[in-house]
């Protein structure tokens, strides 16, 4: 249970509780006893199908249930229904589901079935050859996304509409350009720095257009480092923030580049004397310095200031205090 | 109010009574995850110290009872459907109870084997949800069944390895975010298949021990909020890559304790909510994990109690924080 406040009752208020739930218990196990009976008894019908769907609706977390409800559909109502029905009937699904995702955003088993859903979606309208014969799937597809944008305008950090959102992406019969993810995670970002799963998305989005030259690797690296340095000085506690810096100059960077973001969170540390960030990620891209170049004129300079760094960060952030002080007998 | 101590009687009383909530809605509610909450209240006890505070015959039973004859694995309560969720609890609990011979371990081996696909990950069923949560069912429970010889263990590392991210964390798949139940899930796998090598350990370490916050308690992901049931995710993997001392355990204690109940028994997510059996467990779990006085060793790659795993000659190279002496 996450996030439900306890409240102390009275015997009374427990009391009318009961009195209150045993209606709804005894509606909930009745339905659930006739539908594991129908399971058993392979009833596949129309009946079957509606008593799922109010049973769903109580609990939408009952997996056998949606499996039934699967099992229904592939044995019961797809068998002799044209393919503009069996259509529809997904259509159907995917309507249901979403009213289940407004009320329970973070049910797997509701995700699931929408992706079992989305599979199924017949070709269509028309023969194979026939200008609309990809159109269901189409229009089922990208309805998706639009549906999972709004989930996460909910909840921009739930994982499991992140999660799914890569799936349909990887999907679609007709793909999304990656160009338009980045946009989107750029809005994203945007809109709240600390949305460190736009980010991360960003970093892989990145990684695919400089793989295959839609964007130059080097100009795009520049901007993304103008990008997270606004967004250092911006919000220097955030985390999110740093950890993308840190996907930026990756684990081999060349001299200058690292002399050049140490030097530039240095900047940002005599501003912000206190940050804890500034500190660790200097210590982080010095210690890489020195292991990469451990013979360059700036190396016994950078290795005397990260070990008064990590002095100031076993003062200044003590819950990981055993952490500097091994890391300083590495340096 | 809140307590300084584990009010050990209480949370038991708390789990026998667990049992008896049948004109609770939620109790009816959350039958999809009995077995799994059997799992819990039983780990807890036996961490605890009263693992006799049920009765194991009617537990074999009612985990006898959950066995799925078509599918040849456990659902997570009679009648329903088999999952690896719940045949790994079953697994674990007739393991803990010392009564796995009352299971066909053969359909059982054949039921997990047959969930792996192409890529290497497992489902978590015949529909085909993808997860690492599901890896880590499958070679949990063939490890414990003493059949991992059976698995395809290079197709199972080489996914492991591509879910890791460069923040040296683990996601739910390819290319997801890393996340600290995740990342427990994936480091407890690759204990399990011994190749700790794919973990880059000083980077995890720093993600990990960077999920404290000021109030002490950890959160499973950068920008969020605490929860107790992360005291178990993130601290199992710190003590299998050996960092506990990375985060300050007085302060994620005093956090663990301040989210019992210390009226009924039971932890929460934090303090002041609604407790469970779920956080109960994982809280409990971490406590042990930070040598909180009194308590049972936990081996954190199986989340079972250490000597259960020591027995069956199953243990890896974790480390805890040293149990502390009961001060009187």
């Amino acid at each position: 249970m996450h996030g439900v406040k306890r409240v102390k009752q009275t015997p009374e208020a427990l009391e009318a509780k009961r009195q209150k739930e045993r209606a709804k218990i005894h509606e909930f196990l009745d339905l659930s006893d006739k539908l594991l009976t129908r399971r058993k008894d392979s009833d596949f019908s129309e009946e079957s199908f509606k008593l799922t769907t109010r049973l769903l609706h109580i609990n939408p977390e009952f997996y056998t249930i949606w499996n039934f409800r699967r099992n229904i559909l592939t044995n019961g109502l797809f068998p002799g229904s044209t393919q503009e029905k069996v259509n529809n009937i997904l259509a159907g699904e995917l309507m249901m589901t979403m009213t289940a995702l407004k009320s329970h955003p973070k049910v797997y088993w509701i995700w699931n079935h929408r992706r079992w859903c989305l599979e199924n979606v017949p070709f269509g309208p028309g023969e194979e050859g026939s200008e609309t014969y990809q159109q269901w799937r189409t229009a089922a597809w990208d309805n998706e996304l639009f549906v999972v944008e709004r989930l996460l305008d909910a909840d921009a950090r739930n994982f499991l509409a992140w999660g799914y959102r890569r799936y349909v992406l990887a999907s679609m019969p007709v793909p999304r350009s990656d160009a338009s993810e980045l946009a989107y995670t750029t809005k994203k970002i945007g809109a709240n720095f600390s949305n460190f799963s736009a980010w991360h998305q960003r970093s892989k989005v990145l990684t695919k257009l400089w793989a295959d030259g839609t964007l130059n690797e080097k100009t795009s690296r520049e901007a993304e480092f103008d990008l997270v340095t606004n967004a250092m000085y911006t919000e220097p506690a955030d985390q999110s923030v740093w950890v993308y810096h840190r996907w930026l100059v990756g684990s081999n960077p060349g001299k200058s580049l690292l002399l050049r973001e140490i030097k530039s969170i240095g900047e940002l540390l005599e501003e912000q004397p206190d940050s804890k960030w500034c500190m660790e990620s200097i210590v982080h891209y010095a210690r890489i310095f020195l292991k990469l170049y451990p013979e360059d004129g700036a190396a016994a300079g950078l290795r005397e200031r990260t070990h008064q760094l990590l002095r100031e960060l076993q003062e200044l952030d003590p819950f990981r205090r055993q952490r500097y002080i091994d890391l300083r007998t590495t340096v | 109010m809140t307590s300084k101590e584990l009010l050990v009687p209480l949370h038991v009383k708390y789990i026998q009574k667990l049992g008896e909530n049948k004109d609770d809605l939620t109790y009816h509610l959350t039958s999809h995850l009995r077995l799994n909450a059997v799992y819990w209240g039983l780990t807890a006890l036996a961490i605890m110290g009263h693992q006799d505070a049920l009765d194991r015959e009617e537990m074999i039973a009612f985990v006898m009872s959950c066995w799925d004859e078509e599918a040849g694995a456990f659902g997570a309560h009679p009648d329903h459907d088999a999952h690896l969720l719940s045949t790994l609890s079953a697994i674990q609990i007739l393991i803990m109870q010392d009564a796995l011979d009352r299971v066909d371990v053969d359909r059982v081996v054949k039921f997990i084997l047959s969930l792996q696909q192409p890529s290497g990950v497992f489902a978590g069923d015949k529909f085909g949800e993808i997860d690492t949560r599901f890896l880590y069912c499958a070679v949990n429970a063939l490890s414990l069944l003493g059949r991992l010889g059976e698995l395809d263990v290079e197709k199972t590392v080489e996914y492991l390895g591509r879910c890791r991210n460069y923040d040296g964390g683990f996601g739910a798949t390819v290319g997801a975010e890393s996340h600290a139940a995740q990342v427990f899930v994936c480091v407890a796998a690759l204990a399990i298949l011994d190749r700790l090598e794919e973990v880059d350990t000083d980077t995890l370490g720093w993600w990990l021990a960077e999920r404290q916050l000021p109030n002490g308690g950890l959160n499973g992901r950068p920008e969020k909020l605490e929860d107790v049931c992360y005291s178990f995710w993130v601290l199992s993997a710190l003590s299998i890559i050996k960092r506990v001392p990375w985060i300050d355990s007085d302060k994620l204690s005093e956090f663990i304790l301040s989210a019992q109940d210390t009226e009924n028994g039971g932890i929460a997510d934090r303090p002041g909510d609604m407790v469970d059996v779920f956080h109960t467990l994982f809280g409990v779990a971490g406590l042990s994990i930070l040598g909180y006085p009194g308590l049972v060793d936990l081996d954190p790659v199986y989340c079972m109690p250490a000597a259960v795993i020591e027995a069956r000659g199953l243990r890896k190279d974790w480390q805890a924080l040293p149990r502390k002496a009961i001060s009187s």
